[in-house]
């Protein structure tokens, strides 16, 4: 790929978290947003734009975000990589194509800048409940693979990640970051133009009437080619065969749609990542990802000083579930404790995979601010007091709990 | 064959397209068999999305020729509509009204009059035409299904132009669920028998309604700048000569 020299701002930055996304996508060959304007994503389009006239890259604003990521699929079978982003209620709009990105398959990039939810909750308050909207928002059977930046030089990593897994799995990949992570401003080191591996598109070569659109390799991916090229290709979000022909037959949906959720499953150990904090002594183990990242180190650290054994496990790849990860510590540690910036959602996969082995306590955080590790220690120590593992999650109902 | 889609074969024809820079948008399911006799790129979509499909397709790879085949315009595609009209995105969109929603037990488009059904009709229809105008549409049609030979001209005066063009058609609507011999023909004849061209009328005029007769024909035909000129010419006059302006390139970066 020839990329444009100016597109690549190598060097450290000051950028809030928004930003370095932006740089990110431009870092990974992005080259077309559609979008939506929606609080706290807005910097996201305002960087974008203001970059856009050196990179040479292409913006529309769409009436809503269900064209907006109907454009975004579009533009990626003309061979640019694209980009969308959005908040929790653009989110909801896009779940309609979301399904039709997994159905035919089409590289692209979503961000979701979450904030306080449901309806329009607040606006430029922080939130994490889009998690599980993330993995089963749309109808039908699909994995999606997630990932969840914790500050703006993941957010410049992980969106670059983002479309390195787009473009060798050929599907939609969510970066789900937050408002917290969205406006803060930190350092952000931008390699050389060479200095990340770009996952180049994964183009068919071979006769033009032999291309099939869903001949899948062993790994489950078809190959893409662009349009306007004189493959004269079918392309439907019906059940279909290898041809893109729609087949209204149960037969044909096993053959069309398992493989859709093979090509993730079977390749989980390449796409998993997690960061772990001093779990090898660890009696218990805070599971954490995005905005809770930075509190969670602070209650480490302050458990630590109180001598409890307490360890870190952060999220960078939330889908597909770290399972085998979580199974395996889970026999090692006495309890969990994950805080979360919502009610209760990726707790529940914590405590699915931990199998009854050892205890899981939620912590609902951010009552008293975000960097406030009080109500973590506090949740700490009550799973240290937990002697027998008890059924379900036990809730840490901090001092502000109502009866 | 379908009449619509020989229609639109001679349509392209006419053009003198290059049928591999054509590439068809439709939110309704096409014989494939069909498709690959016309040799175009098809992407069959989401209900009345395809217009929003048509913009990313078209901002991607400006070259091209972007055809959007559309049951659901008015409902699902209705905003979408509105927005590429004031847009004036560069495109064709077939409308093709069956009145009803055939795959779903013949149950009511917006373009029925009230009192078409006893129970759920109780509004007044969308005339297309109108409504495409009114949004901005440089060039708006109706035709039956059978006024094959004007529609065909239609749709190569359509691709012609540059700009958003609706031309919306009238048929009983056959699907490749069932045979496409089994196509009443009475019907496809009932709407031609029952229609009048005029050419050029107001299409405040062109309301489709039980009493009068169906008016056909070509309504709309204006130029205005399309939505690529507008964008480089604004943004070439504000960024200078660093402005790489979109179209004449490949899609590829």
């Amino acid at each position: 790929m020839k990329t444009n020299s100016k597109a690549v701002m190598t060097g450290t930055h000051i950028l809030i978290g928004n930003e370095a996304c932006i740089e990110g996508a431009f870092y990974a060959g992005c080259r077309f947003l559609a979008a939506y304007p929606i609080e706290p994503a807005i910097e996201t389009i305002e960087r974008y734009l203001k970059r856009s006239a050196d990179v040479g890259a292409t913006f529309i604003q769409m009436e809503d975000e269900i064209s907006a990521l109907a454009a975004v699929i579009g533009a990626s079978w003309t061979g640019k990589k694209s980009l969308t982003v959005t908040s929790g209620p653009g989110f909801s709009n896009m779940m309609e194509h979301l399904g039709l990105g997994v159905m035919l398959e089409t590289p692209c990039v979503i961000i979701d800048v979450q904030r306080a939810g449901p309806a329009l909750g607040i606006p430029n308050r922080v939130g994490q409940a889009d998690m599980m909207q993330a993995r089963w928002g749309s109808h039908g059977d699909y994995e999606v693979i997630t990932l969840a930046p914790s500050s703006p030089q993941e957010m410049f990593d992980f969106t670059i990640k983002a479309f390195n897994f787009s473009e060798k799995y050929r599907t939609p990949v969510i970066v789900i970051s937050d408002e917290y992570v969205a406006h803060k401003k930190e350092k952000v080191i931008i390699p050389l133009a060479d200095g990340i591996k770009i996952t180049p598109r994964r183009y068919f070569k071979g006769q033009k009437d032999k291309y099939l659109p869903f001949k899948r390799d062993k790994d489950f991916v078809p190959r893409m080619v662009d349009i306007g090229e004189g493959f004269k290709f079918h392309v439907t979000g019906l059940t279909h065969d290898d041809k893109g022909y729609p087949i209204m037959l149960e037969e044909c949906q096993e053959y069309n749609v398992h493989p859709i959720l093979w090509k993730i499953r079977n390749h989980v150990d390449e796409i998993i990542e997690f960061q772990e904090t001093g779990t090898e002594d660890a009696e218990i183990v805070i599971v954490y990802y995005g905005a809770t990242s930075e509190v969670a180190l602070k209650a480490i650290k302050q458990a630590r000083d109180l001598g409890i054994k307490v360890g870190g496990l952060k999220l960078d790849v939330v889908w597909p579930f770290p399972d085998k990860k979580i199974a395996e510590l889970a026999e090692k540690v006495k309890a969990f404790v994950v805080p979360e910036i919502n009610y209760g959602q990726i707790v529940s996969e914590v405590e699915r995979c931990s199998y009854g082995n050892a205890n899981v306590v939620f912590l609902s955080h951010g009552e008293k601010g975000i960097d406030n590790a009080d109500d973590l220690v506090s949740a700490i120590k009550l799973a240290l007091k937990e002697e027998k593992i008890k059924k379900g999650i036990i809730e840490y109902q901090n001092q502000a709990g109502r009866a | 064959m379908n009449p619509i889609i020989t229609a639109f074969t001679n349509g392209i024809k006419k053009s003198g397209l290059e049928l591999s820079k054509v590439v068809v948008v439709s939110d309704i399911p096409f014989e494939p068999e069909v498709i690959k006799e016309i040799g175009v790129d098809f992407f069959h979509v989401t209900r009345g999305r395809a217009i929003a499909f048509g913009t990313g397709l078209k901002l991607g790879n400006p070259d091209l020729k972007i055809v959007a085949f559309i049951g659901d315009l008015m409902t699902l595609g209705g905003n979408h509509l509105v927005h590429s009209g004031r847009r004036n995105m560069e495109m064709l969109v077939i409308c093709v009204n069956n009145f009803v929603y055939k795959e779903i037990a013949g149950t009511l488009a917006p373009s029925v009059s009230p009192g078409f059904s006893a129970f759920s009709t109780f509004e007044r229809p969308f005339n297309a035409p109108h409504l495409a105008n009114s949004c901005g549409a440089i060039y708006t049609a109706r035709w039956t299904a059978m006024h094959t030979n004007e529609l065909a001209n239609s749709i190569a005066n359509a691709l012609d132009k540059r700009g958003f063009s609706v031309i919306e058609v009238l048929a009983p609507g056959p699907n490749f669920y069932k045979d496409i011999n089994q196509v009443n023909y009475e019907l496809l004849d009932f709407y031609y028998k029952n229609s009048v061209t005029k050419n050029n009328v107001d299409t405040r005029n062109v309301e489709i309604t039980s009493e009068e007769k169906i008016v056909t024909g070509e309504f709309t035909d204006k130029e205005k700048s399309p939505f690529i000129d507008t964008y480089n010419a604004q943004l070439g006059k504000i960024l200078g000569d660093k402005f790489i302006p979109l179209g004449g390139q490949s899609g590829r970066d």
